[in-house]
């Protein structure tokens, strides 16, 4: 598209970029202006991404409809980084966000820091050479005049001979002004120098011109204190453990209720739906493949928004940088940098978020080890195995149960820690980016900007893994269902006993145990199981049986799957009414009649569980992420082979000395 | 790579390594002798020659505030090992 002129006829759609260095408040000016209509979108082939929304800037040219793109935060269009990269293609013309057309902006606007200005025009400089119609966004005036620094906008206006306006996206000062202007902007009458040495003298000598500086230091006395204290070896240490304790417990424990409330809900739907479709294939689909499909998806929604809401809280208070320098002294023995920590600790409530939270590690090498070995970190959906068998482990021994659980946790992250260093030795090997990080002055967060990203977070999610998953959980539900097997005498006499009965609960009862009967019996004969017979002489090394291995195959759905696959398989192979399913699964029986949870084959699955990726949703998020399902493979086949190689020792080991 | 600029200071003073400065301690950067990638990175960053810093925090991290050019409204960490190789001149 060419750059348009007053000749031109009007057009109807203009493409506005939004660019500038980060911690300026781009995002949340970029918010101020589009509010709920913005959408993240990516770019494609990169593992960047962009806000974008379509709005219309003001009355008198309502007849226009502007697609503002918030560009991702840099320092310079000219640096060896994909952020940096994404940026200028999109300013030549050549990339564009998911869904938008490729062509060069019709405008730009740059958003600059009040009080950090004379870095600031550095990127100024390079916007002006593109030549295109621009706007300078002055931002954090109401910071700046805090520390009495003063800017003469008009001056500086003609210095850049682009129109320049002094705003707080914050307080909503001069915002009007902004959309007005944006919608009048104009390719600038002046240009800057193109060598990078000449653009910074430029910069100096505009600075000097047009900005007062006051050396104000009261406001830095406080931040040095609390720099010192959180970047302290052992204070800093004390207080990040009580910042992500306090996170997490409000991730774990309030994300709790709703996601009770979303269960519930679905299960009354799904109820409700299940009542007015009468039996057959529908009615099945309907309640066991997608509802129970959505109802395993959408039930995390709140642990994702409640991460992501936090961590836009604790990024806005300026907190988020100086604990990445207190956890980069741990993590760099084992090749990951402090920006690996809050992912992998987001990994034990699910490795999804935790996965698509590595979008803040700027360097690829430490974003790919981190997406590598996050699913090495226990989540919440291998809780109800670990539950199950700790206990058919230890029955009756509460403590070491918390003992083999916490081993659990302990096994899984130094598996990933060691995973992470032979990856940064061998095929991710290469220096990693040294820590160098502006530290964002200490400010309240904003919670509109950290609604927006929750919300918007929390639809990337539905749409991407949701989808997905569903469409698997379906494929996944067919192959556990189909073909039916036959009647089984043993049910069709009991449904035929229930009906001679007068006692209602009775007469249920008997109706449940023929239904459990025949569930079983359609388990056993679906093509889950035929796969799980054809497929159990692999897993045999380990100890597994025919049911553990279908146990296993379907839990990669997920894995809480695990144990009510287990249940469906074993419910009724003992005779004992009154057992719980938890006593039916530690008591079932083998083809040949011996136990299936021997203490040798439970050590060995607990291991494979601990090792294993046998997380269909995470495979496919770390393809998404990675933009490769190279990656997603070389996971999953890493933390299999790892799982089947240690499990195999296990069992082997226990079962030599008789365990 | 290293990066210079002209500078009045460099001509009376001989350039130390950041990290020999002390908690509050003035100075100008001289040079970075650092990777090539992360030089730039640093200089976009507003670390470029002769621009004015002030030591917050010795260390891992080392803090240093961007002064005079920014209001002092700017603060940099740097790990140990690539503020060792930005040299600066003290100011008296």
């Amino acid at each position: 598209m060419s750059t348009p002129t007053a000749q031109q006829i009007v057009p109807t759609k203009r493409t506005i970029a939004v660019l500038g260095n980060p911690n300026v408040g781009k995002t949340t000016l970029f918010n101020r202006i589009a509010g709920i209509r913005a959408k993240t979108a990516n770019f494609p082939g990169t593992t960047q991404d962009a806000r974008v929304a379509h709005v219309r800037l003001n009355q008198e040219h309502a007849d226009i409809e502007s697609v503002l793109i918030d560009l991702p935060g840099i320092y310079s269009l000219h640096l060896d980084l994909s952020e940096s990269k994404v940026c200028a293609d999109v300013l030549a013309g050549t990339a564009a966000p998911a869904g938008e057309e490729s062509h060069i902006p019709d405008a730009l606007l740059v958003v600059i820091d009040a009080t950090n200005l004379m870095r600031n025009l550095s990127i100024v400089g390079e916007s002006l050479a593109k030549r295109l119609p621009t706007v300078v966004a002055v931002n954090l005036i109401d910071a700046a005049r805090r520390r009495s620094i003063h800017i003469d906008p008009d001056k500086l206006s003609e210095c850049l001979g682009c129109p320049v306006v002094l705003c707080s996206a914050r307080t909503g000062e001069g915002i009007e002004e902004l959309t007005t202007t944006l919608s009048k902007a104009r390719v600038p009458d002046r240009s800057a120098p193109t060598d990078q040495l000449a653009i910074e003298r430029w910069a100096q000598d505009i600075y000097s011109a047009v900005s007062m500086p006051n050396e104000h230091t009261g406001d830095d006395q406080f931040t040095d204190r609390l720099d010192r204290a959180f970047t302290h070896p052992v204070l800093g240490l004390i207080s990040f453990a009580a910042v992500m304790t306090g996170f997490f417990w409000v991730i774990f424990k309030l994300a709790a209720y709703p996601m009770g409330w979303i269960d519930l809900w679905i299960s009354a739907v799904g109820g409700w739906v299940g009542s007015i479709i009468p039996p057959g294939p529908v009615h099945d689909l309907m309640v066991n493949g997608i509802f129970a499909g959505v109802g395993a998806t959408v039930v995390f929604v709140p642990q994702i928004c409640l991460l992501f809401f936090l961590l836009a809280l604790l990024e806005g208070t300026g907190y988020l940088a100086r604990a990445a320098f207190v956890i980069d002294r741990a993590m760099r023995p084992f090749g990951l940098s402090g920006h690996a920590f809050v992912p992998l600790l987001s990994s034990h409530a699910c490795a999804i978020p935790g996965i698509m939270s590595t979008r803040a590690i700027p360097d690829r090498r430490d974003r790919l080890a981190t997406i590598l070995v996050a699913p090495f970190m226990s989540c919440t959906a291998r809780i109800p195995v670990y539950v199950l068998l700790t206990t058919i482990l230890f029955p009756n021994r509460p403590s070491m149960q918390a003992l083999a659980f916490t081993a659990c946790y302990i096994v899984g992250a130094t598996a990933g820690l060691l995973t992470s260093l032979l990856y940064r030795r061998t095929i991710l090997r290469g220096k990693s980016r040294p820590m160098a990080l502006e530290l964002p002055s200490y400010r309240i967060p904003d919670l509109k900007s950290a609604l927006l990203l929750t919300f918007d977070r929390g639809m990337v999610f539905l749409k991407k893994a949701g989808t997905l998953i569903l469409a698997i959980s379906i494929i996944l539900w067919w192959l556990g269902s189909y073909p039916h097997a036959k009647p089984v005498d043993e049910a069709v006499a009991l449904q035929a006993q229930s009906e001679s009965i007068a006692d209602p609960a009775q007469a249920q009862r008997l109706i449940d145990q023929a239904q459990t009967i025949q569930a079983r019996a359609d388990a056993e004969h679906s093509f889950l199981s035929r796969i799980g017979s054809t497929i159990q002489p692999i897993f045999a090394p380990l100890g597994y049986d025919r049911q553990l291995t279908v146990g296993v195959l379907a839990s990669f759905a997920a894995r809480e799957v695990f144990v009510s696959t287990m249940a469906v398989q074993v419910a009724g192979s003992d005779n004992v009414e009154d057992d719980t399913v938890l006593d039916s699964i530690a008591n079932a029986k083998r083809d040949d009649g011996s136990l299936v949870f021997t203490a040798a084959t439970s050590w060995s699955l607990l291991t494979f569980y601990v090792l294993a990726s046998l997380c269909l949703a995470t495979s496919v998020i770390t393809a998404k992420e990675t933009r490769s399902w190279k990656w997603s493979l070389l996971q999953f086949g890493w933390m299999t082979f790892v799982a089947y190689t240690s499990a195999l020792i296990v069992y082997q080991t226990l079962s030599a000395i008789g365990a | 790579m290293q990066t210079n600029t002209p500078s009045a200071h460099k001509a009376t003073r001989k350039a130390v390594p950041l990290t020999q400065l002390v908690r509050g301690q003035r100075g100008r950067i001289d040079c970075t002798d650092a990777e090539s990638d992360d030089c730039s990175v640093l200089r976009a960053m507003g670390l470029r020659p002769d621009a004015s810093i002030q030591m917050c925090r010795l260390g891992e991290p080392c803090i240093v505030s961007l002064t005079g050019a920014c209001g002092g409204g700017c603060r940099i960490g740097l790990a140990k090992g690539i503020a060792s190789r930005v040299m600066v001149h003290i100011d008296e």
